[in-house]
């Protein structure tokens, strides 16, 4: 059943899936594509003049030749193998509990050798700078002593961990499973968004996402040289191995907070896909700053912790008092370097939104390299210039408060009346140091079906870095896709869904 | 193997087994109550639900439509087959990384395809249709996860719950065919009753191979007691609790170990010289009931040496 054939014979092979067999798809005018609509955003797969781009065309060719009856078929056979899998997460609601799946799009979204190229290395960069940089401010300091990032802004941020301090991190290597969200700008260009240094998701989706678009268009995929990704869980392995100077016999569990967690799927597949323990915070102990778990044959010592928790809850005796979902004691004995924790605590201190408009210039003051991925262009109001600037053009920006998050705390000047953006620019006078602005952000678009046809949907690109003693990008991403035409929300939380990315071989 | 690991696969195998048998006593009962007297039918009915649910219904007038509901799809109801599914696979997501994909896929399955199912679209047609179909996709679960899991501690416990249910289910069985009503009534199991309470433990067949057609409570009894070779009867399922015993908890402590083994030794003593012309002569009830309560003593060691032992006791 999880391996229904989605195939037929054209789907192996066959002259309609060479590229260029003379049919042109026009958006907005032809079948299936008659409500793609082109605007400003870049589009993945229509250049702003209609065309479809060369490495669209032999997903133009198969999409446009197959029956719209066939193409649902194969996304309803796609959701009933999610269900049956269980890669669903559950909504309450008046004590219902509702099991849904995150909607998954059959249409490939399509990454060229060069973009992807960019984008490594890009990554490579800002994962080595950003490591570098929490391994300063928790030794020496010497950023803030050069003035480089201001003290209070560490020192002042909620996820600066001074327990961290002096605690030595092997490799230096702090943060060594992140997910950065990229999005592609008007110009076509990648930028990023932002970097999730904590416990990033979602690459489980990533795989399952694979698995749907390969059975969905199995001779595209095979024609088109994607780059295989199906490696992450070795690779993710041997980072977490890495960490520890014992390379034989290592005992790696990955800490859960429980089946209740939307992301449970994923602990318990990449538990499944590496052979290691999936534990919960009651399946471990602390005795004499040694962690072990609780089998039945006894207590059996554990080297090296994933967690999947966050820094709050992962020691009562630490952090929150009142988390049931930690371990009372795990704290001392990662003191005493008896376990691993990945990602390693505080990291949270580097993906905040101030700190964020900083990175370019870490990269530049750590590597003496120019970033070769930009940032999503950011005013720091604490700078007098752009302080200005940001007064000036308040109806052109989006201003945020750096401490607070969900969409508090903020204006889109676009939207906001005279009088709004008169009584924000008080505020933001009156405590720069507290905000930021960004141009309003255009993500790109990219063909999605809809049931009835394919139309544009904007996405962004979450691409999953490995960090130990190297560094190890899996060529792949989840691509995040606002289902709502027009929407520019991802999140699945709020109407999101996700689609394969093909990162192609050259 | 964590302890929290077997405590999941343990439940996760005793809820299956205990789904199971639901399905099958529900398929055989609506299938066979339409060869009953309306009075026979209800006896009948009274014995199942005693049986499944530990309940004593004093109506005499069963209504198969609503005792259905109740014993099949009531959540309200804890041992209704949905709820029992339910529960199985809340086990077994807790554990999905000890299971085949082919384990789950099979359970998560069967429990999407009955878990919105309504009383009014299984009555139109053939009712015990739907039990049959649920009891086919049970034993293509028992396949693939004797055929995709590794025969290790994992499986074991997976056989430690199924058995250690499945003695107390077929107990809970026989006593209610053995010991009479207890409403006072006079509605003994008949002829037709007995051949029932073999087809509720799919013995039908494999019995009159041992013993012909000629249907006898006691060699029913003895058949469902004392076998050693067919899978439905108390002593398969001890010799299988046994053997399990020896191969769960490798490096657990010799005393730990012993605890437990103890026990099912003892159990084991119990039905390998069980006669049953002893217990027909009057002792069958007492007998049922210290099965009952070695398979709940076993479970409460088998807790406590490898499971929720102190942390402290092993440190």
């Amino acid at each position: 059943m999880q391996h229904e054939v989605f195939a037929n014979t054209e789907d192996f092979g066959g002259p309609d899936i060479v590229a260029g067999t003379g049919r042109i798809s026009k958006p907005g005018v032809d079948a299936p594509y008659a409500n793609y609509e082109l605007g400003k955003p870049f589009d993945e797969m229509f250049s702003p003049d209609g065309q479809a781009r060369a490495t669209y065309a032999a997903i133009d060719s198969r999409v446009s030749r197959l029956p719209l009856e066939e193409l649902n078929r194969r996304q309803q056979a796609v959701e009933q193998s999610f269900l049956h899998q269980g890669i669903t997460f559950t909504v309450y609601n008046d004590n219902q509990a509702t099991e849904r799946i995150i909607p998954t799009d059959l249409l490939p979204r399509i990454v060229t050798a060069r973009e992807w190229d960019r984008i490594e290395r890009g990554l490579t960069q800002r994962i080595h700078a950003l490591n570098l940089f929490l391994r300063d401010i928790y030794t020496d300091g010497r950023v803030l002593k050069d003035g480089v990032v201001p003290r209070s802004m560490i020192y002042g941020s909620k996820h600066y961990r001074r327990e961290m301090r002096g605690i030595p991190v092997p490799h230096g290597a702090y943060v060594n499973i992140c997910g950065s969200d990229l999005i592609r700008n008007e110009a076509g260009d990648f930028v990023v968004l932002e970097d999730n240094l904590r416990v990033p998701s979602g690459v489980s989706y990533m795989l399952a996402n694979r698995d749907v678009a390969r059975r969905a268009f199995p001779a595209v995929f095979r024609s088109m040289g994607v780059r295989p990704i199906e490696h992450y869980p070795l690779e993710l392995l041997a980072t977490l191995r890495s960490l520890t100077p014992f390379h034989e016999d290592v005992s790696i569990a990955i800490l859960t907070p429980g089946v209740f967690n939307s992301a449970y799927f994923e602990h318990a597949f990449l538990a499944r896909q590496m052979g290691v323990e999936l534990v919960e915070g009651r399946d471990l102990l602390v005795n004499d700053n040694v962690v072990y778990t609780r089998t039945t044959s006894g207590l059996k010592r554990i080297d090296v912790i994933y967690r999947r928790i966050d820094d709050d809850f992962i020691d009562p005796l630490i952090f929150r008092e009142d988390s049931a979902l930690g371990v009372p004691g795990l704290f001392n004995a990662y003191r005493a370097g008896n376990v691993m924790i990945s990602n390693a605590l505080g990291t949270g201190v580097a993906d905040d939104k101030a700190v964020y408009a900083y990175v370019p210039r870490l990269i530049r003051y750590y590597l003496s390299e120019e970033p070769l991925i930009d940032n999503v262009e950011t005013f720091l109001c604490r700078e007098e210039k752009s302080l200005q600037h940001v007064l000036g053009n308040l109806d052109k920006l989006v201003v945020k408060a750096v401490g607070e998050s969900g969409g508090y705390g903020m204006l889109i000047g676009p939207h906001a009346s005279q009088a709004e953006r008169e009584e924000f620019g008080r505020k933001i006078k009156s405590d720069p140091d507290n905000y930021i602005a960004q141009p309003t952000i255009q993500l790109s678009t990219a063909p999605t079906f809809v049931g009835n046809g394919v139309e544009a949907r904007h996405v962004d690109l979450r691409p999953f870095i490995l960090h130990g003693s190297e560094t190890k990008i899996v060529p792949g991403a989840l691509t995040r896709v606002a289902l709502k035409r027009g929407s520019l929300v991802v999140n699945s939380s709020q109407g999101g869904g996700s689609k394969d990315t093909w990162v192609l071989g050259q | 193997m964590l302890s929290r690991v077997a405590d999941s696969l343990y439940w996760m195998s005793r809820y299956i087994e205990r789904a199971e048998h639901t399905t099958r006593v529900m398929a055989v009962k609506l299938e066979s109550m339409i060869e009953q007297t309306p009075q026979d039918a209800a006896a009948s009915w009274s014995r199942v639900i005693e049986a499944l649910t530990g309940e004593l219904t004093l109506d005499a007038t069963q209504d198969a439509f609503l005792t259905t509901r109740k014993l099949a799809f009531d959540r309200e109801n804890g041992a209704a087959l949905i709820t029992s599914l339910s529960m199985a696979r809340d086990n077994a997501r807790q554990v999905r990384e000890a299971l085949s994909n082919e384990v789950w896929e099979n359970l998560n399955r069967l429990y999407l395809r009955l878990a919105p199912v309504t009383m009014d679209s299984i009555w139109v047609h053939t009712p015990a249709r739907l039990f049959r179909e649920a009891l086919e996709d049970m034993h293509a679960l028992e396949g693939v996860t004797y055929s995709t899991l590794s025969h290790g501690e994992g499986w074991y416990f997976l056989e430690l719950g199924k058995h250690i249910e499945r003695a107390q289910l077929l107990g809970r069985l026989l006593d209610v065919h053995f010991r009479g009503p207890r409403d006072g009534s006079q509605n003994m199991p008949k002829y037709f009753d007995w051949l029932v309470l073999l087809k509720f433990c799919t013995a039908f067949e494999p019995y009159t191979k041992l013993y012909t057609a000629s249907i006898r409570p006691q060699k029913i009894a003895e058949f469902l007691l004392f076998d050693p070779e067919f899978p439905h009867s108390v002593r398969f399922s001890v010799d299988r609790v046994t053997d399990a015993l020896a191969r769960v908890a490798p490096g657990a402590p010799p005393a730990r170990r012993a605890a437990v083994e103890r026990l099912a030794g003892r159990l084991k003593a119990s039905v390998d010289f069980g006669q049953i012309d002893d217990l027909m002569s009057g002792g069958i009830a007492g007998f049922l009931a210290d099965i009952t309560r070695q398979c709940e003593k076993i479970h409460e060691t088998l807790y406590a040496s490898y499971i929720t032992y102190g942390a402290e006791t092993v440190l």
